[in-house]
């Protein structure tokens, strides 16, 4: 074998064959429940473990961080200032994040209540691996009802879906991913369109003919249409409509209800509340 | 080599996936999956090696975005070009893995924009790049630090730390 042409250019080889075989995956996709996903399950459980402890020993100590990087400039102006400050900065900075994760929670339990069906609280363990990507990880998997395809919220508006779950944790595709798409409408003028997440850009309103009436303001919500997400709920409002150029549509580009960096904890929808009627809406997308 | 790069993949992920929730500055995290592969491509020279790189860009595709391949594209790509370079060269010392690095982040991302956004890229490039330039910096600053742990980590398991010349 050594010698010949193969084992010279063994490396070369090889690496243009599993690129190639990695450009198949990209190009054929790959479904829930695909053998091609089994590893991405396997890697989710070994590493939600460890996340969800490292995110705790996180929060235990954001508060003495923040109060380090609030103390800066302090330190410079006086030592003994700094010194008492910190503590009393640390203490007010566990307090302010109870109270916080407190009224965040309350949140969760209102939008809970109002949104009627069964759901799940789940606090947010992880981030991408890949900053060019949107997705999150959620500390709550199979275990307690999670499953692909279902709906995650906050109680600012809609985070994203469920992608891949294990026993303990899931994998949340935000609404700001460029492939994520709901169906949504203008709350105003009831204009239908689809909304997609822009590589690197926010979230843009797809699909929004040049005749529709949308302005900046108006407010974007789910139209429940898409079977993931109960009708009504926040996106965002529109923050800009551009009609220059060529095309059919708008280019409609929306801020986000959500803050996605600053989530902590999320609802998750494990049965869809009974939906009112659906006809009112989407009549003029 | 394999359970060191297992370990170390393992590591990188978890780090890269918790970071972003402490730090807020997102381009300030080093890519230390790319930084592994660079080490990969520079030290050992084979096949297997070839699929260790498949297999950290497989393995950073489960935990990143929704495009299965993507990550193993362009790791098995960065593994190539950085095998081609240590090839090439007489020295792979810190300096040329530092810059090996930091052309690998910006590849590496560029490739994975073309991917994500097709025919939108140059726009997206554009935004990108900023943030791009700074990661691929930081990136090349903390390569010599990741590199002389991963050679420690091969000596205490007395695997060479160099390649073998062909």
């Amino acid at each position: 074998m050594k010698g010949t042409l193969l084992w010279r250019y063994r490396v070369g080889f090889t690496s243009g064959v599993l690129m190639i075989l990695s450009l198949h995956l990209i190009s054929s996709g790959v479904k829930p429940g695909d053998i091609a996903l089994r590893p991405a399950g396997i890697t989710l459980s070994l590493l939600a473990p460890v996340e969800a402890a490292l995110n705790n020993f996180a929060q235990g100590s954001t508060g003495f961080v923040r109060a380090y990087f609030d103390l800066v400039n302090v330190r410079r102006e006086n030592e003994r200032l700094k010194a008492e400050l910190a503590s009393v900065k640390t203490d007010q900075s566990r307090l302010v994040e109870l109270e916080t994760e407190n009224q965040h929670l309350g949140n969760l339990l209102n939008l809970k209540d109002v949104l009627g069906g069964n759901s799940v609280a789940a606090n947010v363990i992880g981030s991408d691996a890949n900053g060019l990507a949107r997705t999150l990880i959620i500390g709550q998997g199979t275990a307690s009802g999670v499953h692909p395809g279902m709906a995650v919220l906050s109680f600012q508006g809609v985070v994203g879906k469920v992608i891949a779950v294990s026993p303990h944790a899931a994998r949340v595709l935000l609404i700001d991913d460029h492939n994520s798409a709901l169906d949504a409408f203008d709350q105003r003028t009831r204009t239908r369109g689809i909304v997609a997440g822009v590589v690197d850009d926010g979230i843009t309103m797809k699909y929004v003919e040049r005749s529709q009436d949308v302005h900046p303001g108006d407010v974007v919500v789910t139209s429940g249409l898409d079977g993931i997400f109960p009708r009504g709920l926040l996106i965002g409002t529109i923050k800009s409509v551009i009609g220059a150029g060529p095309g059919m549509f708008l280019n409609v580009s929306i801020t986000p209800a959500v803050d996605f960096r600053g989530l902590e904890q999320v609802l998750v929808v494990t049965e869809m509340p009974e939906q009112p009627d659906s006809t009112q809406a989407g009549s003029k997308g | 080599m394999v359970i060191i790069f297992a370990i170390a993949t393992y590591l990188a992920l978890l780090i890269q996936t918790a970071a972003p929730l402490w730090f807020p500055f997102r381009a300030l995290i080093p890519n230390l999956i790319i930084i592994l592969t660079v080490d990969l491509g520079l030290r050992h020279h084979g096949a297997l090696p070839a699929f260790v790189a498949f297999a950290i860009g497989y393995a950073t595709d489960a935990m990143s975005g929704t495009t299965i391949g993507m990550n193993a594209f362009l790791t098995t790509g960065v593994f190539l070009l950085s095998y081609e370079i240590s090839s090439r060269l007489l020295v792979t010392n810190a300096f040329v893995g530092a810059t090996a690095v930091f052309f690998a982040v910006m590849l590496a991302g560029l490739g994975a924009i073309v991917i994500l956004s097709g025919r939108g890229a140059p726009a997206a490039i554009d935004d990108a790049m900023p943030t791009l330039a700074v990661q691929a910096l930081i990136s090349a600053i903390v390569a010599p630090l990741i590199f002389a742990v991963m050679a420690g980590s091969k000596r205490i398991v007395g695997l060479p730390d160099r390649p073998e010349r062909e």
